[in-house]
Parts: C-alpha cells; sequence; structure tokens
C-alpha cells in the first residue's frame, strides 16, 4: 500500500516537473516564428556572408601578425611592435588618410517662396543618419569640416549648433570627405540613396562631387587618455 | 520520503530535454495546470502525513483540477474577464493552507522525536 502510493505521488510528481520544465522553457525564450520572406534572407546571408568575410580577413591579419610577432622574436622585435603600433595609430584614426574618395557638400536650401527660419546648422540626426549611410556603403574614412571621425567622436547638439568632436558647424557650405575602397560605387549608391530628401526637408542640399582620385582626410584632433593602463615593470623580465 | 522529489526532478530533467514549446497565448493554461497539479501534489502528501489519503480522490482531484483550472482560464479568456485569477487565488490559498498543516505536522513530529531521545 504504502509502496503504492509513493508509486503515485512520483508519478505526478514527474508530471508536475515535466509541466514545470515546459512553462519554464517557453516564457524563458518562447518560440519565434520566422517572418522573413525570401529577400529578406537572401539580405540576412549576403550580411552573415559579408561579416564571415570580415572576420576572416581579421582572422588572417591577425595570424600575419602573429607570424610577424613571432619572426620578429628571432629577427627584432621591436620593428614589429612599431609596426604594430603604427597600424594601431591608422585605425584609430592618429594619422592623416589620403586615397581615392568623393567630397559631399552641403548648403541651406530654400525654395522659391521660402518663409521660415534659417538654418544655422546640420542636426546630430542628420549627420548620423548621413554617416551611417556612407558606412553601410563602405566609406573606410570621414571628415566633417576637417574633423576625423573616429569610433569615439561624438556628433551633438550644444546649444543649439551641432558640434562635431570639438568643431562647431555653424557655418555653410559643410564639407564632408571620404575614403573609400570603391569609390564608383559608393558614387553610384549615393546618387540613388534617399538621403537627399532627408536634407531637403531640413532645407539643406546634398550635393556629391565626382568620384576624387586624392582626398586627403587629416589626423584626428582627439586626446587619448590613459587612465587605466600602467606600464609593466620589465625588472624581472624572463628574455 | 524522497521518491517523489526525485520524480519531480526527473519530470523537470525529461520536460527540459524534450525541448517542447507551447505558444505564448496557453502559456497561462498550462502555468495555471502547473498551479493545480501543485496544490494536489501538497494536498495529497498532507493527507498523508494526516493519514486519510485516499488514492481515488487523489487520482481524479489531480486530473480534475487541472482540466477545471485550465477551462476556468479559458472561459476567462473568452468572456474577458480574468476568471483565471479565481482559480490561482483558490489555488493559491489552498497551498499555503495545506503547506502549513503539513509544516506543523512535521514539527510536531520532530519535537516528539526530540522528546523521546
Amino acid at each position: 500500500m504504502q509502496k503504492r502510493k509513493m508509486f503515485q505521488f512520483t508519478l505526478i510528481a514527474i508530471i508536475i516537473g515535466g509541466m514545470l520544465a515546459v512553462q519554464i522553457r517557453s516564457t524563458k525564450d518562447p518560440a519565434v516564428r520566422d517572418t522573413r520572406d525570401i529577400w529578406e534572407l537572401r539580405q540576412d546571408l549576403k550580411r552573415e556572408l559579408q561579416l564571415q568575410q570580415q572576420l576572416l580577413s581579421e582572422i588572417r591579419r591577425s595570424d600575419d601578425q602573429l607570424a610577424a610577432y613571432e619572426q620578429a622574436r628571432s629577427t627584432d622585435q621591436e620593428a614589429a611592435l612599431r609596426k604594430a603600433l603604427a597600424e594601431l595609430k591608422e585605425e584609430a584614426g592618429q594619422t592623416a588618410a589620403q586615397g581615392s574618395g568623393l567630397i559631399l557638400t552641403i548648403e541651406p536650401f530654400y525654395p522659391e517662396s521660402y518663409v521660415g527660419p534659417v538654418v544655422r546648422t546640420v542636426s546630430p540626426e542628420l549627420l548620423h543618419r548621413l554617416i551611417n549611410e556612407l558606412n553601410e556603403y563602405g566609406a573606410k574614412e570621414i571628415a566633417i569640416a576637417n574633423t576625423r571621425l573616429t569610433n569615439t567622436t561624438a556628433i551633438r547638439d550644444v546649444n543649439g549648433l551641432t558640434k562635431v568632436g570639438n568643431v562647431k558647424i555653424a557655418s555653410f557650405p559643410l564639407e564632408v570627405k571620404i575614403i573609400a575602397d570603391d569609390v564608383a560605387a559608393l558614387h553610384h549608391h549615393l546618387k540613388v540613396s534617399p538621403l537627399f530628401d532627408d536634407f531637403v526637408i531640413e532645407n539643406l542640399q546634398l550635393t556629391v562631387s565626382e568620384p576624387i582620385s586624392t582626398v586627403v582626410i587629416p589626423q584626428s584632433e582627439e586626446k587619448w587618455h590613459v587612465r587605466y593602463m600602467e606600464t609593466i615593470s620589465t625588472e624581472k623580465g624572463g628574455e | 520520503m524522497w521518491l517523489p522529489f526525485i520524480g519531480l526532478i526527473v519530470g523537470i530533467v525529461l520536460g527540459w530535454l524534450t525541448d517542447w514549446r507551447i505558444p505564448d497565448e496557453y502559456s497561462s493554461y498550462l502555468s495555471i495546470a502547473v498551479l493545480a497539479a501543485l496544490d494536489t501534489l501538497i494536498g495529497g502528501i498532507r493527507a498523508h502525513l494526516q493519514n486519510v489519503y485516499d488514492e481515488s480522490v487523489f487520482l481524479t482531484g489531480f486530473f480534475f483540477n487541472i482540466i477545471l483550472a485550465a477551462s476556468l482560464a479559458f472561459l476567462g479568456v473568452h468572456l474577458g474577464v480574468d476568471l483565471y485569477l479565481a482559480a490561482v487565488f483558490a489555488f493559491g490559498v489552498r497551498l499555503f493552507q495545506n503547506i502549513a498543516v503539513i509544516r506543523r505536522i512535521l514539527l510536531a513530529n520532530w519535537l516528539k522525536r526530540r522528546q523521546k531521545s
């Protein structure tokens, strides 16, 4: 009798456990229906492939660097470090960049019989949009009003004027310089971009130059403060 | 005594491994069914401790409570009234009462055993 009772309890407990697990699973990560159509799937696939490509090239670069380090250990350690430093500096925008690219010009644009406020600056949102679009189309380096954009450059509204890094955007025409690997593609992309309409809505006109063989983008003015890193003392160095 | 707990763990592991997922709109039914089942289980344990355990009452209560709770929730959804709250309330109160009774019985047993020793 006792055994039978235990068996019943156990059976019920198993059922409850199963229900609990299913419930927890369902509420933790509910089944999301995939509603992408074939074009969206293709686009996603393309994006993932690009990501894969990018990751592969990064891996290759790291591998090269590793090989360089290994080689340098036997030949010249310092040269490899200097090379890495130069590469990092270049990546962080601490060196001037040169290459083929485009120059975009932003000017005020007023339709006929326009009554309304005069445009004094370009809103940060619009600039963000522009930068996002440019990055999407393969821009490598961007400078707005001769200010190099890096990953940490802030574009923000300060008392009604937009500031890019430390530079106020208060005068027109405003020049946006871009360096890209495939300038022609970028140019074509920009030609058909809906960005122009976005600019017109804010009473601005965006003009895209023809591809230019040499665009010079200055180095970033940002100063890097190293606050949480210290040099290691090398007194007890192994080698 | 430990068999039901092992059963509970086995059930959870099994449920986890089967990778079943129920759609979002049915999750309230399952949650209330879980509550009803827990209530029955705790009630069964209490009855067992009070020596009034009845097999048929326990088993029918288990399934009947689950079905009743789920249909109450179903009715609530269709009437636009959160009727499942009634079930949640009823089961919740009973759960607490039963657990309190179990605690008292276990406590009394424990004290008795200590006095003996």
